[in-house]
């Protein structure tokens, strides 16, 4: 007979399974219902659509440790819609905007003294360089307003000292002249400005001491006194941005769960009953039968995962940023709970036994992997201990494509991983089906 | 159509098959009738290839052993152990089992129905197979192994643990198959039943086939005389004879000292006194 012949049967059997799954009334609560309902819990827990927004958490670097810098940060510190995280390195700031613990990094240069002093030479002030998180671009904005407008104040300082500030101006005025760079009637020009300048300062000098200090802001309304380049992560979006982000996956783990529990239970049950038995007596292969069988679980963890996605995506604003990567992510965890169930479905003698085992297994597999409580907010060794589940890569990945933003490269990881568990336990599985089939 | 030579199949140190040959021919109902663990299901089991002999060799059709999907979709098999699905309704589990046997289309929802109708579950086709009586399960068992039509039809036990209304359908089932042409192997440990319905019988205890042939001839080989038991004024007389009618007219002529006889009664040897006297056993236990 034909391909076509073999292929209707292997499917026939897959067909067969998923019916069985889905008229299963409990199988099918703990598959579908169950999910829906604790991730939807969670996603209520944890502060329903939007989240809570507090303050703008910044990370900042200070590599000069002179006074101006020093202030810069304390008034950073004093705005209220700010929370300043001090941070060693540039490196580590940006990983922190990476897990998205902080919306920006910001480092303050080892030249900002220098920088600041120079403003009114260069016409430049510092430079902030740092990074934002591409998913907070309001808030992003908000805090380079912020930034700007705390130089003014943190320069303010320096020009509310005009005795300080005429020194520097005497230093310009100095350079200026000797500058061999610049020509005569432009020198002229500059020193006539400067002289305004000094005039400005001896003014304000006499309103500082009439008790009027704001007068500075109005002639330099458009100065930029620190260079604010904040460079947008390469990544599309960091860090949820929605609860029912965080409780999807949950909900996808405990489905994938019911799913792998089902069929472990529905291949027990075809041993015990004589039905798989009846099967290997068709003329169908060993193969068909066991390829129907993982197709019908591969289709019902894509279902189950889909079923999710999408109600979550339709009722609680849970936004698909890259569908291609998400519906890759759902093929490698289905393909990786195939091979979790093909193993669990034949670890035990008797079908029965197999099915009992795989349950407490599968269950324990579940709530170390960001069943119960979501990986990132577990404590470090229980972030490593979940690596052995396969629900945390599952997990990783689906989060990854959801809100994680991971590039195609980061992606590999978590697939990989997936794609191992499944052929691992695909080849181990057939293997012990075969020795259990033997007769 | 099925020709089974020197069989063999240990399980440890149980021997569950022993070096059986047996010839079943086209278009007959074999009867393979034997106890608890006498081997029947093991011997099916290496019929469909589901279960390899250490010894021995399974023929089917002339075509060859059951090991390939060429070879195996020329048979049915209904095992002993029910082989539906419960959550499945009868039409359903018809159709798996349709397509894997390469059935599709049209063609497949025609031999479903036919198939329902030959059981008599059609009235129930829709029905989720768990709602099923027991007889009814098996009687969809019985439909599952025929739903391809196959030349060759292995039922083992089709009538295990089944009311006398199913009973009865499913044997005039099988009569009706094999009036249709179709070879039939059937196991059973009910001698009743073999006797009804099989053209021929192997006996089959501890993995050995005992005889095989067509049941008078066997209960004239194996079965030993008829007995007649005669009832004379409350006392009971027992007579073995080769002639039992003969015997019964001597003794109703026959007037003794306790008056004529009040009853006559003649046991003919069945295949139970076969067995009997094969195994020095009864079948029933
Ligand atoms: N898979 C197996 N492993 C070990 N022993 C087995 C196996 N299958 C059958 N046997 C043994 O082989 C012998 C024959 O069993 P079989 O099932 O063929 O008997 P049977 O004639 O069908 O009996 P029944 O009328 O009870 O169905 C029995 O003693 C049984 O215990
Ligand atoms: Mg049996």
């Amino acid at each position: 007979m034909g391909v076509l012949a073999d292929i209707r049967a292997t499917f026939a059997i897959a067909w067969t399974d998923v019916r069985l799954l889905l008229r299963d009334r409990a199988a099918a609560f703990f598959t579908f219902v169950f999910p829906i309902i604790f991730a939807m819990f969670f996603g209520f827990m944890f502060g329903g659509g939007g989240g809570e927004r507090g303050k703008i958490e910044i990370a900042v670097v200070q590599l000069d440790q002179g006074p101006a810098a020093t202030a810069f940060i304390e008034d950073l510190k004093k705005t209220g819609e700010i929370s300043v995280k001090m941070v060693p390195t540039a490196e580590e700031a940006e990983a922190m905007v990476r897990k998205g613990e902080v919306i920006a990094s910001i480092v303050l240069p080892s030249t900002f003294q220098k920088d600041f002093d120079n403003l009114l030479s260069t016409g430049k002030g510092p430079k902030l360089e740092g990074f934002v998180d591409p998913s907070r671009k309001a808030e992003a904005g908000l805090l380079e307003g912020r930034l700007n407008e705390l130089a003014f104040r943190t320069m303010g300082k320096s020009f509310s000292d005009p005795a300080k500030m005429k020194q520097n101006l005497a230093k310009v005025k100095e350079s200026i002249a000797k500058a061999s760079d610049i020509d005569n009637s432009r020198k002229i020009l500059l020193g006539a400005a400067l002289q305004n300048m000094d005039s400005i300062l001896d003014d304000n000098q006499k309103q500082a001491a009439a008790g009027k200090s704001d007068a500075l802001s109005d002639p330099m309304a458009n100065f930029r006194p620190v260079q604010v380049d904040l460079k947008e992560l390469t990544r599309k979006r960091v860090g949820p941005t929605n609860s029912f982000e965080v409780s999807l996956p949950q909900g996808i783990v405990w489905g994938l769960m019911g799913c792998v529990t089902a069929f472990v239970s529905t291949l027990a049950h075809d041993r015990q009953r004589g039905t798989l038995v009846r099967l290997l007596s068709a003329p169908v292969s060993r193969w068909q039968v066991v390829g129907g069988k993982a197709l019908a679980g591969f289709i019902s963890c894509m279902l189950v995962q889909w079923v999710l996605i999408g109600l979550f995506a339709a009722v609680f604003n849970v936004k698909l940023t890259n569908p291609p990567m998400l519906l890759i992510a759902t093929l490698a965890s289905a393909f990786a709970f195939v091979g979790v169930m093909m193993f669990l479905s034949v670890i035990g003698r008797s079908g029965e036994g197999s099915a009992g085992f795989g349950r407490s297994v599968i269950l324990v597999m579940a709530m170390i992997g960001g069943g119960t409580i979501p990986i990132f907010f577990m404590p470090k060794f229980m972030q490593t201990v979940s690596s052995a589940s396969p629900f945390k890569w599952a997990v990783l990945a689906i989060e990854g494509a959801l809100w994680r933003g991971f590039t195609p490269a980061e992606m590999m990881y978590p697939l990989l991983v997936l794609c191992g568990i499944g052929v691992v336990g695909f080849v181990l599985g057939v293997m012990m089906f075969r020795r259990a089939m033997k007769t | 159509m099925l020709r089974l030579e020197h069989l063999r199949k240990t399980y440890g140190s149980l021997v569950a098959v022993d070096d059986v040959s047996l010839e079943v021919r086209k278009g007959e109902v074999f009867g393979l009738l034997g106890p608890n663990g006498a081997g029947k299901s093991t011997t099916i089991g290496m019929c469909v290839g589901l279960v390899s002999p250490d010894s021995g060799s399974v023929e089917i059709g002339g075509v060859g052993a059951p090991t390939t999907d060429a070879v195996r979709r020329h048979l049915g098999v209904a095992p002993q152990a029910l082989a539906i699905y419960d959550d499945l309704t009868g039409a359903e589990n018809l159709s798996l089992f349709g397509r894997l046997y390469g059935l599709g289309g049209r063609d497949l929802s025609d031999r479903v129905h036919r198939a329902l109708d030959l059981v008599g579950l059609m009235p129930r086709a829709s029905d989720r197979a768990g709602k099923y009586s027991g007889g009814m399960k098996r009687r969809l068992n019985l439909a599952a192994a025929l739903v391809h039509d196959p030349p060759l039809l292995l039922l083992d036990e089709p009538t295990a643990g089944v009311d006398p209304q199913s009973r009865n359908n499913i044997l005039d089932t099988v009569r009706d198959l094999a009036r249709a042409g179709r070879t039939i192997i059937y196991t059973t440990h009910y001698m009743e039943e073999a006797q009804r319905l099989c053209d021929r019988v192997g006996i089959i205890d501890k993995g050995r086939l005992l005889c095989v042939g067509v049941v008078d001839d066997l209960v004239r080989a194996h079965g030993g005389k008829s007995v007649v038991r005669v009832e004379r004024a409350g006392k009971h007389e027992r007579v073995e004879t080769d002639d039992p009618l003969r015997e019964i007219a001597t003794v109703l002529a026959h007037v003794g000292p306790d008056g004529p006889a009040t009853g006559v009664h003649i046991e003919r040897p069945d295949l139970e006194s076969v067995f009997l006297s094969l195994t020095g056993r009864s079948l029933r236990d």
